[in-house]
């Protein structure tokens, strides 16, 4: 096992992975921007080496800076996290090149898996089941056209190199594939730097399942069972949970085994999501993430398996050293994402320097944050603060407990997702497992869905006039230079009384 | 002293008097019977109303606007005594008409799509905004002529930020 590892991240997902390295006696080497200076990873680290600027393309993007961090610091290996460089085979390469370790898969596997249209190929080959669409890319606007014709709408246009649900667009008709074509393939070259896209059927009513699956670099393999991540906006999830309402025993074997298969045909090692569309009881190859992903706690606590234990023994060569036999799924665990939007108003992005924080507690409880007091929070970096997750013997007590954690919890200085989330979980609909990935978009969160107006009317009213008399007995800054030059006045003559000079000079 | 507060957008009327060193509260004209007590200096609230429901309050914000928590939810709060009121209202009557397209969240302006000068449709695409890598295409809300643009390529704008000018049709 490794002595020291570096953690190139940032927010909650360094200090997650941070916890595990420690619990494991690992030394710890975190990286951090000027931005960041002042974050937790950094505080909870062994080590911690400024990389320089502020944006993430001037840190956390720049492999020569983290390659040079983790040669000063003498780690032996790199954990990349999710986003940043997590799914660049090329600084895969160059991690290994160096003679360093690399927890994540062989870059060949990133490579082939990055591209959608490289990857559909591989798992056609490979006899997996995709969605309905081309496997090349099209190179404009009437090319898309005539590939939805042949298809059938609605379409979905994806970018070749997407993810994170940028550059993704569906298109029920011709007349709105102009825009969306423009858009897609703008907002592919500004986050990918690749305005290649392609054309899929767009299936209704689809849930998004996917599968955790961790190999190691012999060749065996184990897969963790679902989550269910349909509730989601954009393609940017909410709320995730594990195990799914739709999927039984005998539809999880399947799906794993078709993961499993998946993984195998780009000699995977580690530890990998493959993301399927389930809709009425089949399921289609979406894509596979080559890395941890944000809602992987939600497969922690329903199988006990520590995931970043698994990738820090996978990486450094240990065989898993159990099997498909050994993974077992003890009650429902959900997860709530927080992120910094002000979802009454369309999900747009709140600024803000966080004030009050008060964290939920309690059994069955585990909060995944990068939050403290005095954070900044801006708009050069990821939305996500904290991730909140809970776990209970069954999906109803496992609802109610998120319920109660959600009024529990409170963020103040920036508005917050947890509301939304909160409407999701009251709504009868959810809670009967009856829902698919276009649940969110439909429900209307600019109507308030708390009970208490009267009260908050009150309160602010009460708040207003108690800030309006702090305002009146305060100090006034016309009295406060009286005061203080009358001070300065007695204290001289203080001073030349006991014959000591007033100011420096002729003494 | 009375208080107009726009909670969620619902109105609500709140008056506060202090009588014999005691506060009285009344919403929507019935009094109501509240405990209202300052936890500490972050804008945490305990209030215990009727026979004794408790909340656990966390507000914030300025005298005119401010965000209230009350067990998860969130509460938007725009609060106005009545001098505030009256001088509101006059200035919306006298800026009745213009219409500006404002920024409705914090962002980086990608690329414009029209100029100043240019005749739109409602609905036409004036601006590409992009928040957290996501582009959005700002609409105008109106058919009419762009009047001035505020804003140019590449420019961060803030949430709130006038973008474009636009004269409604039936003026230009």
């Amino acid at each position: 096992m490794f002595d020291r590892i570096l953690v190139a991240n940032r927010g909650e997902i360094a200090l997650r992975i941070l916890r595990t390295a420690r619990e494991m006696g690992i030394e710890t080497v975190a990286v951090y921007s000027d931005f960041d200076q002042r974050a937790l990873h950094v505080r909870m680290a062994h080590q911690a080496i400024a990389l320089g600027g502020e944006l993430p393309s001037e840190s956390y993007l720049v492999g020569e800076k983290i390659l040079d961090a983790a040669k000063r610091s003498g780690a032996q290996a790199i954990h990349p996290g999710y986003g940043f460089l997590a799914e660049n085979a090329e600084f895969a390469q160059a991690v290994m090149d160096a003679g360093l370790a690399w927890i994540g898969p062989p870059p060949n596997a990133i490579e082939v898996m990055g591209d959608k249209i490289i990857s559909r190929r591989a798992m056609k080959d490979a006899g997996v089941p995709l969605v309905p669409g081309l496997t090349d890319a099209v190179d404009d606007v009437a090319e898309a056209i005539a590939a939805a014709e042949e298809i059938g709408y609605p379409v979905a246009i994806k970018a070749a190199a997407g993810g994170g649900g940028k550059g993704i667009r569906i298109v029920r008709d011709p007349a709105e594939m102009d825009t969306a074509f423009r858009t897609a393939s703008g907002e592919a070259v500004s986050a990918f730097g690749d305005g290649r896209l392609y054309i899929e059927r767009y299936l209704d009513q689809p849930r998004h399942i996917e599968i955790q699956v961790l190999f190691d670099a012999h060749g065996d393999a184990v897969h963790l069972g679902e989550r269910e991540c349909s509730i989601q906006r954009r393609h940017q999830k909410l709320i995730e949970e594990c195990p799914s309402v739709v999927i039984d025993e005998e539809m999880r074997e399947k799906m794993g085994e078709v993961a499993l298969q998946a993984g195998h045909a780009v000699k995977y090692e580690g530890a990998g999501t493959v993301e399927f569309l389930w809709s009425g009881g089949e399921f289609f190859f979406l894509e596979m993430n080559t890395r941890l992903q944000v809602e992987h706690p939600v497969t922690e606590m329903v199988t006990g398996i520590d995931l970043v234990r698994e990738q820090l023994r996978v990486a450094s060569g240990e065989p898993l050293g159990y099997g498909q036999d050994a993974i077992e799924m003890r009650g429902h665990s959900i997860e709530v994402r927080i992120n910094a939007e002000d979802t009454a108003a369309g999900f747009v992005p709140s600024v803000g320097t966080v004030k009050n924080l008060r964290f939920p507690g309690g059994a069955g409880v585990r909060i995944d944050s990068c939050l403290y007091r005095g954070m900044e929070v801006g708009l050069a970096y990821d939305p996500m603060l904290a991730k909140v997750i809970v776990h209970a013997h069954d999906r109803d007590t496992a609802i109610r407990r998120m319920r109660r954690v959600l009024e529990e919890l409170n963020v103040s200085g920036v508005r917050i997702s947890a509301p939304a989330a909160l409407a999701v979980l009251e709504e009868s609909a959810f809670q009967e497992g009856n829902f698919d990935t276009h649940f969110l978009e439909g429900l209307d969160l600019s109507k308030p869905h708390g009970n208490e107006e009267q009260l908050a009317a009150a309160v602010a009213a009460i708040y207003r006039r108690h800030r309006a008399a702090d305002r009146a007995l305060a100090v006034s800054g016309a009295a406060r230079k009286g005061w203080r030059e009358r001070s300065r006045a007695m204290t001289s003559a203080y001073s030349q009384a006991a014959g000591r000079p007033s100011a420096g000079g002729d003494a | 002293m009375k208080y107009f507060v726009k909670v969620n957008g619902h109105d609500h009327e709140v008056v506060l008097t202090e009588r014999l060193g005691e506060l009285l509260v009344e919403v929507d004209g019935e009094p109501m019977d509240i405990v209202y007590e300052e936890v500490d200096s972050l804008g945490q609230v305990l209030a215990i109303t009727g026979e004794g429901a408790a909340f656990g309050v966390s507000i914030e914000g300025d005298s005119q606007r401010a965000g209230i928590t009350i067990a998860g939810h969130f509460y938007d709060i725009e609060i106005e005594d009545e001098r505030e009121r009256a001088a509101h209202a006059a200035a919306r009557a006298a800026g009745a008409g213009g219409g500006s397209v404002k920024s409705v969240m914090p962002g980086v302006v990608v690329s414009l799509l029209v100029a100043e000068g240019d005749e739109v449709e409602e609905g036409q695409p004036l601006l590409v905004l992009e928040a957290m890598k996501m582009q959005n295409e700002i609409v105008a809300p109106a058919a009419g002529a762009v009047v001035r643009i505020h804003a140019s390529e590449g420019e961060a704008v803030s949430a709130g930020a006038k973008l474009v000018d636009l004269k409604a049709a039936e003026e230009a």
